[in-house]
């Protein structure tokens, strides 16, 4: 009766309480299914393939670490690795530097303004929504040196000196990487930081004002702080998608990273090694780099969660 | 629940089911042949190719199934370890990006079945396992490496083809001074930049004889003629397009076909894609003069072989494939491929339908050289061009000639042991 009673009080899928098994596992069975074949299985394959030589797409005699040994020994795959791993890291402080400060910054001015808050959200995430080789074509038009327009516009208001071979200088590739990929991740932090700027009571910052402090002083001490685990979200997913990067560089800058490999990632290293490798043992030497990349970026991303969550529970 | 799990087995049959179907049939008791190829612009010419097989071999049909050139090689090593379904005959990458299905045993050796007689050895070197010696494909397209040019513009400059090194600065002068860019190339890719360099730099090195002095260890890439070939290219770079070490290989070509660069150091398969492009421009070519310093008195024609077709090791139609591969090396098939297609077709005999095609062809008999970085020096990690192409970006960067070919040695030595001599 009680269990009848129950029933009626809590229509199937109106919530509330734990659904049946069968329900629960109809449900994660396809996720389930999907990610075991297109995440867990590549991951495990990749890590049994690295441990073999290969000659061609045939798996020969066990190798044990010799892959991985050639990664960081054999050239040019030993100078490649270390560069391009040189090039992640700059990428992920630069990505912090403009991307993330600049997400910050309007998700700070877009929750204090009235007026087309909706529209500038909207407009400065819509490149989030272009895929990056569209994305890096689009720009590799506009800063091309003949027909783009950035250096065209340059030229028309007078600043032609500063028209520079943006693609083509190595010491202007990689920064100009890092804006191109930051203008269409922008408007990612700034959603993030607007949702939980949301979520911060008026009355913290009345309080403060109340007691004397300035604009500047509210931010720092009384905002700031409460958006640690936002900013910590932020930097773990920034720090993966920039040590992933491939497909915008690709298109802007092709598969070598170019000029003279001063764009090249670990991302591209791994296509060239993959796919543009002469030596037979190409699936042996990439997926011993896929195992590298996956193993640094999932332990920083451990490690970071980590500090992140001592920082949080510092501040409440 | 129980329509749920009908509705996902239904599916399940639904999917399964085609994925078990074979991919050659015997519909009609009639063979059906898969090629599988990196050319989707070539589908029409195809079709009619093998439309031409098909009437004299009235019991196979062919299939001919293009996919994007910049997913096939990360899709053919799939296609070649099916043991089931996969294709009969496939598109091979020349040299040394075909050493690898060779190792992995994925392709049936040719000899004793193929006509190859009469078939120059550089030519079949393309389609040859590097350790074995087997042909393992049928070479079909030549290249060409030269210097194209817009016969308007220089009509218009009142230029003629030039014959000498000065000549042809005189030329690149003239047209800068009235504006027009006098050679569209692209600096951001390395690979277009060693094309440059077999174009322009093959006299200054001495062509085959220096070649073989690499391949036999006699000398390497630091020699001054070497070094001082790759100075041919950099000293060029007034004539390139304005910040040129930015100018992408898509940039280049639209250069060349808008007009606004009179010409182009590239090869022979440009001239289809050009015409195409710009139907109005009237396109010319001509060979680089020998560079000042150089080895060779005469212009070179730099050539290599764009591929081959190979039959697959695990085809279930070998015999029917290796009989379409055989016919792939004859003259009939060579003539239909050049005249079809507009390429320059390998097999002895045949002639290209394209005037310009036809006579970069006589000159790459009469005065052929090798382009070495993708012949010889394609078979290890880094590639020679690539190689090659970075040293000479570094020297648009400033980096010294001797430096530059250091750097070419030191990536080639990574895999390269000459054969001593």
């Amino acid at each position: 009766m009680v269990q009848a009673q129950r029933r009626l009080r809590r229509p199937v899928g109106t919530g509330g309480g734990r659904p049946r098994r069968r329900v629960l596992l109809t449900f994660l069975l396809p996720a389930l299914a999907l990610y075991t074949v297109f995440i867990v299985y590549p991951l495990v394959s990749a890590a049994q393939y690295s441990v073999y030589s290969w000659s061609g797409n045939r798996q020969d005699g066990f190798a044990g670490l010799a892959n991985f040994r050639d990664l960081f020994t054999k050239y040019p795959l030993s100078e490649q690795v270390w560069r391009a791993l040189g090039h992640n890291c700059l990428f992920f402080i630069g990505t912090m530097l403009i991307q993330t400060t600049l997400g910050l910054t309007f998700a700070v001015l877009l929750h204090r303004s009235r007026r087309g808050k909706r529209f500038l959200q909207t407009a400065y995430t819509l490149p989030h929504l272009v895929s990056p080789i569209v994305v890096g074509y689009l720009w590799s038009l506009m800063l091309n040196p003949q027909f783009g327009a950035i250096n065209a516009a340059l030229r028309d208001v007078g600043l032609g000196s500063l028209a520079q071979p943006w693609r083509g200088d190595p010491h202007l590739a990689l920064p100009v990487s890092i804006v191109v990929n930051a203008w269409q991740w922008i408007g990612f932090p700034m959603l993030l930081f607007g949702a939980a700027l949301a979520g911060i009571p008026d009355e913290y910052e009345q309080a403060a004002r109340v007691d004397g402090a300035s604009s500047w002083q509210v931010f720092r001490r009384v905002t700031l702080p409460l958006l640690t685990p936002v900013l910590g979200i932020v930097t773990v997913l920034t720090f993966i998608g920039t040590f992933n990067v491939l497909d915008l560089i690709y298109a802007l800058q092709g598969s070598h990273g170019n000029p003279e490999f001063s764009t090249d990632v670990l991302g591209l290293v791994f296509y060239r090694t993959a796919f543009e490798n002469s030596d037979p043992n190409a699936i042996g030497q990439s997926c011993a780099l896929a195992v590298c990349m996956f193993v640094l970026i999932f332990g920083v991303s451990l490690a970071a969660n980590r500090v992140f969550r001592r920082m949080e529970e510092r501040v409440r | 629940m129980r329509k749920f799990c009908t509705l996902v087995a239904a599916l399940g049959v639904a999917f399964a089911l085609p994925a078990c179907a074979p991919s050659t049939n015997s519909g009609n008791g009639k063979v059906h042949l898969t090629v599988l190829s990196w050319r989707p612009e070539d589908t029409a010419g195809y079709k009619k190719i093998f439309a031409a097989y098909e009437k004299s071999h009235s019991k196979v049909t062919i299939d001919f199934k293009p996919i994007k050139a910049t997913d096939y090689l990360t899709i053919l090593p799939n296609e070649l370890k099916k043991s089931v379904g996969g294709p009969d005959v496939v598109q091979l990458k020349p040299y040394g990006p075909l050493q690898s299905y060779v190792k992995a045993g994925n392709l049936v050796p040719l000899d004793g079945q193929v006509n190859v007689g009469g078939w120059q050895d550089k030519v079949l070197q393309a389609a040859k396992g590097k350790d074995d010696g087997k042909l393992y494909g049928v070479p079909y397209a030549l290249q060409t490496l030269q210097v194209l040019y817009n016969k308007k513009i220089f009509a218009d400059q009142k230029i003629e083809p030039p014959k000498t090194w000065a000549d042809f600065t005189a030329a690149c002068d003239k047209l800068k001074k009235a504006g027009i860019t006098p050679l569209a190339t692209s600096g951001l890719q390395p690979w277009v930049l060693a094309i440059d360099h077999q174009i322009f730099g093959a006299t200054r090195y001495g062509g085959n004889d220096f070649e073989q002095a690499v391949l036999t260890g006699k000398k390497n890439f630091t020699d001054p003629d070497y070094t001082a070939s790759l100075g041919t290219v950099t000293g060029l770079k007034p004539y390139f397009p304005d910040q040129v070490t930015a100018i992408d290989y898509p940039d280049a070509q639209t250069l060349f076909t808008s007009g606004k660069a009179a010409m182009y150091p590239g090869g022979s398969y440009e001239i289809g894609p050009f015409t195409k492009t710009a139907p109005d421009i009237q396109i010319g070519f001509f060979d680089a003069p020998p560079a000042p310093g150089a080895k060779v008195d005469h212009a070179l024609t730099s050539g290599y072989v764009d591929g081959s077709y190979g039959v697959n090791a695990h085809s279930e139609h070998k015999a029917e494939a290796t009989e379409l591969v055989k016919w792939m090396a004859t003259p009939e098939f060579g003539q239909l491929y050049a005249s079809t297609l507009k390429q320059i077709s390998v097999v002895p005999g045949t002639t290209p339908g394209d005037p310009l095609l036809a006579q970069a062809s006589q000159n790459y008999n009469d005065h052929g050289a090798t382009y070495m970085m993708v012949v010889d020096f394609g078979y290890g990690n880094p590639l020679g061009r690539d190689q090659e192409g970075l040293a000479l970006q570094k020297m648009l960067g400033g980096t010294s000639a001797a430096d530059a070919g250091k750097l070419v040695q030191k990536g080639i030595s990574a895999w390269f042991k000459p054969s001593g001599g």
